[in-house]
């Protein structure tokens, strides 16, 4: 009961604060003309939501892999598993995108540009993932794998049972937060003219004038897509308490 | 004993039915609204502050120096003397214009924008100061040679986002898919890669564009159809209207636009002369 209280409470407050904000500004709303063009948000966000979910796919193989290649005996290939997660991250996303559309994909002869926006993004959010899984892995203490080869585990069991439970339970939160920022990053590929949801709500901004009338609903859509993304996370992360 | 110690505790007991952290972050709004209720709206009435994209040469651009330069900007630097006020740029993306407007963060608009009778239901506009149309760039292979061959079911046509030919071809292109940049390098390079089939901008970008990329694209530079550039400003600032106005025709009758054309434009001119194409400055 009082936690339903404290909740209101809070958002009484978010309003009041925005309701401040709004009131100091003078805008005159305009919600008919940015409501007819509802198809476009439609449009946008179910195009969003598709293209962050083939991203998140491949995001993940790549990031496993370029981890697994992190850990390799084989040294270039450890090297170039190294720079390709500091290029990575240490560049921006929108440069990324025009090198990798106008320059890589235009030389390798992929003209599809939903392909190669899909792409852009998981090799992105590949480095960053590789980067969580690896700190995860190597949070496991050295003793447990002492403990483990004491108990005569195979290299294989170790990782099954002792690594990956500890791993994955360590950098969920990470990794949740990385599949938020994924959704949110891919309204760059607007750059390239990938008609997701932000530049559908840009078009609609372009062509109505109102501004907060289409910015609104590109808030609340992208919210809808990143919460049950943190929930989901918090409650995994609690039945894997349970297991170790 | 600390000197402030009975004082504080008698207001921290005030609250003392919430949570310490739920203290701090209630005090924090609070703050924060009287910030904002605070907020007086008044600006300096002594500054003229103009509202154009600076990635329009020759008419919006930013020199070494990053400093605001080209003809729009001679022109706003010669109307703010006009009215007694300091000038001040701001540099805001073309789609982002007309809200900065609305908002009261800029007083005018003077950024090559085309009078559009959408545009005018929310803006009000100057007398027009410049004729021109809107033309295409294809790329150097293709056979289109007028609008009517790119309006195909499977060709790609790029348009920048709020610009009149994005306008044009939601309005008018029934078959071509329409893809929206926000940079007009980006459209033009499009056309240059053969990834798009034409771009639909105003006449003096499409030729420069071309000029960019002149061994992969080609430019239809007759414009298909006729628009004019005016000033934007705000709905209801009709004394302002005026004065903008005024300012426009005496700027024309001495010949300030003729002087701003050969100082930026000349080549042009004797490019389009050459080729044979009307010239709109």
């Amino acid at each position: 009961m009082s936690r339903w209280v404290s909740f209101g409470c809070a958002i009484l407050l978010l309003s009041l604060f925005l309701h401040a904000s709004f009131s100091a500004l003078e805008y005159q709303w305009n919600w008919e003309s940015a409501l007819r063009y509802k198809k476009k948000f439609a449009d946008g966000w179910i195009a969003t939501l598709w293209i962050s979910a083939l991203s998140l796919f491949f995001a993940f193989l790549i990031g496993s892999l370029a981890t697994l290649c992190n850990r390799a005996r084989f040294l270039p290939v450890r090297y170039l598993s190294m720079i390709y997660v500091e290029l990575t991250r240490g560049t921006p996303l929108l440069v990324q995108i025009f090198f990798f559309f106008y320059v890589v994909a235009d030389a390798a002869g992929i003209q599809n540009r939903y392909v190669v926006g899909i792409a852009i993004m998981a090799i992105f959010s590949g480095a960053y993932i590789s980067e969580i899984l690896r700190a995860g892995i190597e949070g496991v203490g050295e003793s447990q794998l002492l403990s483990a080869r004491a108990i005569g585990f195979t290299e294989y069991q170790t990782f099954r049972y002792v690594i990956l439970p500890q791993a994955l339970r360590s950098s969920l939160p990470a990794l949740a937060g990385q599949t938020a920022n994924l959704i949110k990053d891919s309204s760059l590929l607007s750059v390239i003219a990938i008609s997701e949801f932000t530049l559908n709500a840009q078009e609609v901004n372009a062509i109505t004038y109102s501004s907060f009338e289409s910015f609104f609903p590109l808030a609340f859509g992208y919210l809808i897509l990143t919460l049950p993304i943190m929930r989901l996370s918090r409650s995994i992360e609690n039945r894997l308490r349970f297991e170790t | 004993m600390q000197p402030f110690g009975e004082s504080v505790n008698g207001v921290m007991r005030l609250f003392s039915f919430l949570p310490d952290l739920s203290k701090i972050s209630i005090c924090g709004f609070g703050i924060a609204l009287m910030f904002l209720l605070g907020c007086s709206k008044g600006r300096d009435t002594q500054i003229l502050v103009v509202g154009m994209e600076l990635s329009y040469p020759p008419f919006e651009m930013t020199d070494e120096n990053n400093q605001p330069t080209g003809i729009s900007v001679e022109m706003a630097q010669a109307l703010a003397n006009r009215l007694g006020k300091t000038l001040r740029i701001e540099n805001i993306p073309f789609a982002g214009l007309i809200p900065a407007l609305k908002t009261g963060k800029i007083d005018l608009i003077i950024s090559s924008m085309s009078r559009t009778e959408e545009r005018a239901q929310s803006i009000s506009f100057s007398n027009s100061y410049v004729h021109t149309g809107l033309c295409i760039l294809v790329s150097k292979n293709g056979d289109s040679h007028s609008i009517k061959d790119i309006d195909q079911p499977g060709a790609k046509v790029a348009v920048k986002q709020g610009t009149t030919g994005h306008i044009y071809a939601n309005a008018n292109l029934k078959n071509a898919e329409i893809l929206l940049f926000d940079k007009e390098s980006a459209a033009s390079l499009e056309v240059a890669q053969g990834k798009v089939d034409a771009f639909i901008y105003d006449q003096i970008s499409i030729y420069l564009n071309w000029k960019k990329h002149s061994d992969t694209t080609r430019a239809l530079l007759n414009p298909f159809n006729s628009e004019s550039w005016s000033i934007g400003i705000r709905k209801g600032n009709d004394g302002l209207t005026t004065q903008v106005n005024q300012f426009l025709a005496d700027y024309q009758s001495s010949g300030g636009f003729d002087q701003l054309g050969d100082k930026y434009l000349s080549e042009q001119k004797r490019e389009f002369k050459k080729l044979g194409f009307p010239f709109f400055f």
